[in-house]
């Protein structure tokens, strides 16, 4: 029973990691040069989840369980602005050439994302309580 | 043996295996809501109906082979409930829940998890706290004592 505690933490462990996914797209919402300072506007970035928790110290905690596999980067074409060439976040080349950058990331959507991994973040919340307690009632029994 | 007589009488087998296979279930609960924003990820869970007529086919072996006061129970193992050599129950899930696929081929049901959720707590509950009555009327017995 005390393996149920170590799945809902998986559990908390990714939505934490999910959750500051989403916090650095919205923080970058408007970077559009990249860090040597050239126009190349930030990509969304998109956790992937999947089944299983690598990090278990058991064969069967292993198969349990929920783990970050991949942080992978939204392949949509990022958006331009108004056409502008003096801009120092235009395009300087490639088809948007004289675009003013700007990135993929829809902050609404962002929000809704991380609201819906605050609340997978409590669900799991609530069975690392009831594991608790059901680990409280096991214990009863001794006393 | 003494001991084995005052752990096999009355209920105690039966909330015994209650209790294991709550305990278990909990872990394909907790495994099920860890997984609740997986894509590709088909919740499965054993069916509580099957695990009851399991449990009632037990009583009525005992109840036939010793008259159901003593003796311990032994469940058929069934494809999604086997009995270990040391007492636990492996559980393979294989009940689907049933619910739509969303479009990231999850068929995720937050409600119905919780409710499940909730429902094994408390069965959980019960079966300790029974199991807890039948040991606390043993303690009794042996100290002489209500």
């Amino acid at each position: 029973m005390f393996g149920s505690l170590d799945i809902s933490a998986s559990g908390m462990i990714a939505q934490r990691m999910r959750m500051d996914v989403l916090s650095a797209n919205i923080a970058n919402a408007n970077t559009v040069l990249n860090e040597s300072g050239q126009v190349d506007p930030y990509r969304r970035r998109i956790p992937l989840m999947a089944p299983g928790n690598p990090s278990a110290g058991s064969a069967q905690g292993r198969s349990f369980g929920v783990h970050l596999a991949e942080v992978a980067l939204d392949q949509a074409p990022p958006a331009v602005r108004e056409f502008d060439p003096n801009s120092p976040l235009a395009y300087t080349s490639g088809p948007f050439k004289g675009y003013v950058a700007a990135t993929n990331i829809n902050t609404t959507f962002e929000q809704i994302n991380a609201m819906e991994a605050m609340r997978a973040y409590e669900a799991n919340l609530a069975a690392a309580e009831a594991t608790k307690q059901m680990a409280q009632a096991a214990l009863r029994l001794l006393a | 043996m003494l001991f084995d007589s005052l752990t096999t009488s009355g209920s105690i087998p039966t909330l015994e295996k209650l209790y294991s296979f709550t305990a278990s279930r909990h872990r394909l609960i907790s495994h099920n809501i860890a997984n609740i924003s997986t894509p590709d990820f088909r919740q499965a869970d054993v069916s509580v109906s099957n695990f009851q007529e399991q449990l009632r086919d037990a009583v009525a072996r005992r109840r036939a082979e010793t008259g159901g006061m003593h003796g311990d129970l032994t469940l058929n193992e069934t494809s999604e409930v086997k009995p270990a050599a040391d007492g636990r129950l492996v559980l393979t899930p294989t009940t689907p829940s049933g619910n739509i696929l969303y479009h990231d081929r999850s068929n995720r049901d937050l409600e119905k998890l919780m409710q499940d959720l909730v429902e094994n707590t408390m069965t959980f509950r019960v079966a300790s706290d029974l199991l807890r009555s039948r040991f606390e009327l043993l303690r009794a017995a042996i100290a002489e004592r209500a």
